[in-house]
């Protein structure tokens, strides 16, 4: 049984390569069929905001790469509900919203953790 | 530099046999790099293909070899979406093969 | 299940602490370490009740006397606590 992994990604998407590192680490992972899970907080939650415009900065269309997830048999996404609503941010893209404590205990049910 | 050329036009390729501008591809640039690999593209192939073009123009990026059973299995029923099939289709490697000759970028998840 | 969260930016032009503080468990830990050390001055720190580690080099440079609520650790001591938690979450 291979260790399962959670990637949270807290950094904004057009910022650096942080957004884009954490989203390759998990489909790279959920293309060899790993246990792994994404959480994006802090940030990271912008990566959620719908109609974003990859093109007018110059950079691939990560809410494009995003939607991949669940054909990379990724399924468990999820995003701070803290940090969402203190963004303003009511209607994430395809992730489940989840309180600090539960991120607490998410983190409590991976073998492993990457923040990013 | 590596390049393919098609009657009289020559396009860029990468190092791995990639095209570097992906608005040069075409139904005969696909059967030149087709050609290169001793494959002669069938309408099997071409399904295939055009179903590739569709998942970049969809997620921007090119599937890996689960993702791309999964993803065929989805639009065209799970006898085409295995990977047997699509095994056949492309020399035993689908993901690398299929994405050179959809004119997309190598699967940077495919290792 | 255990945590020790590593963090090494200073709390006061940084988030990371103060999120790691958010989602910190009752059994978790966390390594102060370079900037991080600045970490010792930080109010919420204590009032969370979480344990707190420092990196002993760190705070030494930064001439950060130790709170009652902080311990110092040298290297071996940061492997120890990274063998002692079940997982080691980097605030990179």
């Amino acid at each position: 049984m291979s260790k399962s992994l959670l990637v949270i990604s807290r950094q904004a998407p057009w910022s650096g390569p942080s957004a884009r590192e954490a989203l390759d680490i998990v489909l790279a992972g959920g293309a060899f069929d790993l246990p792994i899970g994404l959480l994006f907080m802090d940030d990271g939650v912008f990566q959620l905001a719908p109609h974003q415009d990859a093109k007018a900065v110059q950079q691939k269309d990560l809410g494009a790469n995003l939607q991949a997830l669940g054909l990379f048999g990724i399924d468990d996404v999820f995003a701070c509900h803290h940090s969402l609503t203190a963004r303003g941010l009511t209607h994430p893209v395809n992730a489940q919203p989840l309180s600090s404590e539960d991120i607490s205990k998410l983190i409590d049910r991976y073998d492993q953790v990457i923040t990013l | 530099m590596n390049t393919l050329t098609v009657g009289a036009r020559t396009f860029e390729l990468d190092k791995d046999g990639y095209l570097v501008d992906l608005n040069d591809w075409s139904v005969d640039v696909a059967n030149a790099l087709a050609a290169a690999e001793s494959l002669a593209l069938t309408p099997s192939h071409w399904e295939i293909l055009e179903l590739l073009r569709g998942f970049y123009a969809e997620f921007q990026l090119s599937p890996a070899t689960r993702p791309l059973i999964k993803y065929t299995a989805l639009k065209l029923g799970p006898e085409k979406g295995n990977s047997l099939h699509l095994n056949q289709l492309f020399k035993g490697t689908p993901a690398k093969l299929a994405a050179k000759l959809a004119g997309l970028p190598r699967p940077t998840n495919c290792l | 299940m255990s945590t020790l969260h590593v963090v090494s930016h200073s709390p006061f032009t940084d988030s990371r602490l103060d999120s790691c503080l958010r989602i910190c468990g009752s059994e978790d830990a966390i390594l102060l370490c370079g900037d991080g050390a600045y970490g010792l001055r930080h109010p919420a720190l204590q009032l969370k009740g979480v344990k707190v580690f420092v990196l002993a080099e760190d705070s030494q440079a930064r001439n950060l006397p130790l709170p009652d609520w902080a311990d110092s650790v040298d290297y071996p001591g940061f492997v120890q606590l990274s063998l002692d938690h079940d997982k080691v979450n980097t605030w990179l």
